[in-house]
């Protein structure tokens, strides 16, 4: 444990991400991104409008220009996201009841910003009509309620369970922060295993364990476990208790859920070395997998939409498993059997071991460190 | 015109033993396994399974449980719409709320559609009718696919309501009174809103960075571990010039780099049908840049690695977080000022902003002037630091090779002495 680089990767590091994530998405939501306007009409009319969209929250009036293409020019500079389009003759357009049409352009390309905005253009492009309507509607001595119910006879009432700030911190720290610990990890454990073969303590190693592998190992990896567990449990206490995220699941799902995710990822490094007994294939194999997961874990892209090959591919997973423990479990409080296939995958995952102990000891025992 | 032949010697000197370092280091890099595998089958493999994973771009029929306790036209006519759109089915009818609670908790439906008993009559009565929409906020795409289809199909029912509660005569009067303000969305980039032409670009630079700073870093362990005192500069007459080690290896690096970079920002998005609008002038103006820095920043850091496996350690972790501080999920407008100052010490930064707006917005080198600057001041910045590492390296080599020359001269004369003595 000399190695400076333990003390990076277990305790340093993983503080720095959690860090990292959570106060990068502190706000929650995206607010204020700069969006610009072209009006050409520029009346009373269409200048409220734009008052009105820059009021959103998310939204931020911050240029006006002349044409389409001066703006389209400023979102492919990044100085704007989306731009909404007002023609010459909208206002006129309104009074004669001619139906002028506005535009707005948002860019995909961050898909975050190109679909909130999306939803302000959209709805004050809506709300230019209604106003209209509510001023005609008003003049014919309608009451508020029956504007309200002839402008919209049917109204949404949406629930977003668990989490109703849409905020993207409780949907992505809380799967990517895992993810990065358990890459962490991954790469620990077939590391300090093949560190003892490269410096040639292995055979010391194995015979103060009595050569037999499962002491040896045991042995090597409790700390660790010890380790990691502490800083996944204080990783929990800080998002759900200091930070305050949902989590109607309860203290034990979330204790359950931070050993399993320890303990698979510990028995997933033992065996990708037990399979490939060489320090620099194993790692690149668990580095490998572990990135990869954070793709296939479906916590951003839903996996129901991959290709059907990709989807069954995913179990194979730790963090694919982890997420929908979280997500069955701990964010929407549904009871441990609905997530049994997760659980007994992860329970599965730490048991693989089992399988390549006989290869590790006779690594141990006989290999020779190849560069 | 002594002194002259002298320098045009020396450069030519410095030419030679460049190209001896470049020679030899393009030997280490295909015969060591462990750079292969990072310089070559990750960024030929990777991509391809990236955009494998990304390759629907969008979420469809996303499954939605119906609680219909109105049983009437209007409800009927809202479930079949919802049905039919693009982006969700209709999964399960439920005969109460707990039901549909437990199909999400199985995974089994994403989002819940409530409709009270009073939904049709509410409406008969002229009296606003409001219906439930449950989402499952485990996952922001599903929840966006079905509030949005919900809204979509309430006011295409609501504007039939409309009409046949005004007293119009033309089918043009219609429209004006359900839209007096017409509007046109324009997803003006981007356009079909797919996850992965969103993705993917900054992934594949990302790539090209992490896998060439594994690669260097690997190069400069092995050399390390393989070399008698642990340092990183051999000892040998072609190594004597900062210069020429710090040119020889990047060059060779550079030479890899460029095919995969060529194979990463052109091939690749042709065979999954990316947006690509970048020219080729264009991508060789940034990508010269970025290259360069990188394999600068890299061989920079690569002196700070005594084993060749810490490597895997420092670099692997970081790539996630890279990606975020690129503004390619998170906006950028939003990313906090410290966050954003410590993103420009990464090349990867710049590449990633630089490359999605060639790539997916058609913009061109001077749209993304500030970018291929910031690129550029980084290759110098990082190049200097190279030669001043470099420097360091030399230093502690011939210190290292003295030292063993000093060590063995007073072992000489202390062998002598004894011998002297015995010999008295």
């Amino acid at each position: 444990m000399k190695n400076p680089i333990y003390g990076f990767c277990m305790v340093i590091f993983p503080i720095f991400v959690v860090y990292f994530f959570t106060s990068l998405m502190n706000n929650g939501l995206p607010t204020d991104m700069p969006v610009g306007v072209v009006d050409l009409d520029n009346t009373a009319t269409t200048r409220s409008m734009i008052r009105h969209l820059d009021a959103f929250q998310t939204t931020k009036v911050v240029a006006e220009y002349n044409n389409v293409n001066e703006a389209r020019q400023a979102i492919q500079e990044n100085k704007i996201y989306a731009f909404l389009y007002i023609p010459r003759g909208t206002t006129d357009g309104l009074m004669t009841s001619s139906q002028p049409k506005i535009s707005f352009y948002y860019s995909n390309v961050t898909l975050v910003a190109g679909s909130m905005l999306f939803r302000d253009l959209k709805t004050i492009s809506s709300l230019g009509s209604a106003s209209v309507g509510k001023t005609k509607l008003s003049s014919f001595g309608k009451t508020d309620d029956e504007i309200k119910t002839f402008l919209q006879p049917i109204a949404i009432d949406l629930h977003m369970i668990g989490n109703p700030w849409s905020n993207y911190n409780i949907y992505l720290s809380t799967v990517m922060v895992p993810g990065i610990l358990m890459l962490f990890i991954f790469l620990l454990t077939p590391y300090s295993i093949g560190t003892e073969l490269k410096f040639k303590r292995s055979k010391k190693w194995f015979a103060m364990a009595g050569n037999n592998p499962w002491i040896a190992i045991t042995g090597k990896l409790l700390p660790q476990f010890m380790i990691f567990l502490t800083i996944f449990y204080i990783f929990e206490f800080y998002i759900y208790y200091i930070l305050g995220f949902p989590h109607p699941g309860g203290v034990f799902t979330m204790l359950l859920l931070g050993f399993l995710a320890v303990v698979s990822a510990q028995g997933f490094g033992v065996f990708a070395f037990g399979l490939m007994p060489s320090l620099r294939m194993s790692m690149s194999i668990c580095s490998l997998w572990a990135v990869v997961s954070f793709s296939t874990s479906g916590a951003t892209y839903p996996a129901f939409s991959m290709n059907p090959i990709i989807q069954e591919l995913t179990n194979l997973f730790p963090l694919r498993h982890y997420y929908m423990i979280y997500q069955i479990n701990i964010f929407n409080g549904y009871p441990l059997m609905d997530a049994w296939f997760s659980i007994s995958a992860l329970i599965l995952f730490a048991l693989l071991p089992i399988f390549v102990m006989g290869n590790i000891k006779r690594a141990m025992l006989l290999y020779v460190y190849i560069p | 015109m002594e002194k002259n032949e002298g320098l045009l010697n020396k450069i030519l000197n410095g030419l030679r033993d460049m190209c001896y370092i470049w020679a030899k280091e393009m030997r280490s890099t295909i015969t060591d396994e462990g750079v292969l595998i990072f310089f070559i089958l990750v960024p030929l493999g990777y991509p391809l399974l990236y955009s494998w994973i990304y390759n629907n771009e969008v979420v469809r029929e996303v499954p939605v449980a119906i609680v219909d306790q109105s049983h009437s036209q209007t409800s009927r006519e809202f479930i079949r719409e919802v049905d039919a759109s693009p982006d969700t089915k209709v999964a399960y009818y439920c005969n109460s709320i707990e039901e549909a609670k437990d199909l999400i908790g199985k995974q089994k439906v994403h989002g819940v559609l409530y409709f009270p008993k009073d939904f049709a009559t509410k409406l008969f009565r002229s009296e606003q009718a409001h219906m439930s929409l449950y989402c499952d906020m485990s996952l922001m795409l599903t929840y966006k696919a079905i509030y949005q289809t919900a809204q979509t199909v309430a006011s295409k029912i609501n504007s039939n309501i409309q009409i046949s509660k005004s007293k119009d005569y033309t089918n043009r009067d219609d429209e004006i009174t359900t839209k007096p303000l017409d509007f046109v969305e324009v997803p003006i980039f981007n356009s079909t809103g797919g996850y992965g032409n969103a993705i993917i670009p900054g992934v594949l630079i990302l790539i090209l960075q992490q896998t060439l700073m594994l690669g260097i870093g690997l190069g400069a362990g092995t050399a390390r571990e393989s070399n008698r005192y642990k340092d990183l500069v051999p000892i040998s007459r072609h190594y004597i010039g900062i210069f020429r080690i710090v040119l020889g290896k990047s060059m060779c690096y550079f030479m890899i780099y460029s095919i995969m970079a060529a194979y990463i920002t052109m091939c690749v998005p042709r065979f999954f049908n990316y947006t690509m609008l970048a020219s080729g002038i264009d991508l060789v103006g940034l990508m010269v840049p970025f290259l360069s820095s990188v394999i600068f920043f890299g061989m920079a850091l690569s002196c700070l690695v005594r084993y060749r496996e810490n490597v895997m350690l420092l670099v692997i972790f970081t790539s996630v977080p890279l990606l975020f501080m690129s503004g390619i999920s998170w906006p950028q407008a939003d990313i906090p000022g410290v966050w954003q100052a410590i993103s420009y010490i990464f090349p990867s930064t710049f590449g990633i902003r630089g490359f999605l707006r060639i790539s997916s917005m058609g913009g061109t080198l001077s749209d993304i002037q500030p970018e291929v600057t910031a690129l550029w001041i980084q290759t110098i910045v990082y190049l200097f630091l190279t030669c001043a590492v470099y420097r360091f390296q030399i230093n502690n080599t011939r210190k290292h090779a003295y030292d063993k020359i000093e060590n063995l001269k007073k072992k000489a004369i202390e062998a002598k002495n004894k011998n002297k003595k015995t010999e008295e």
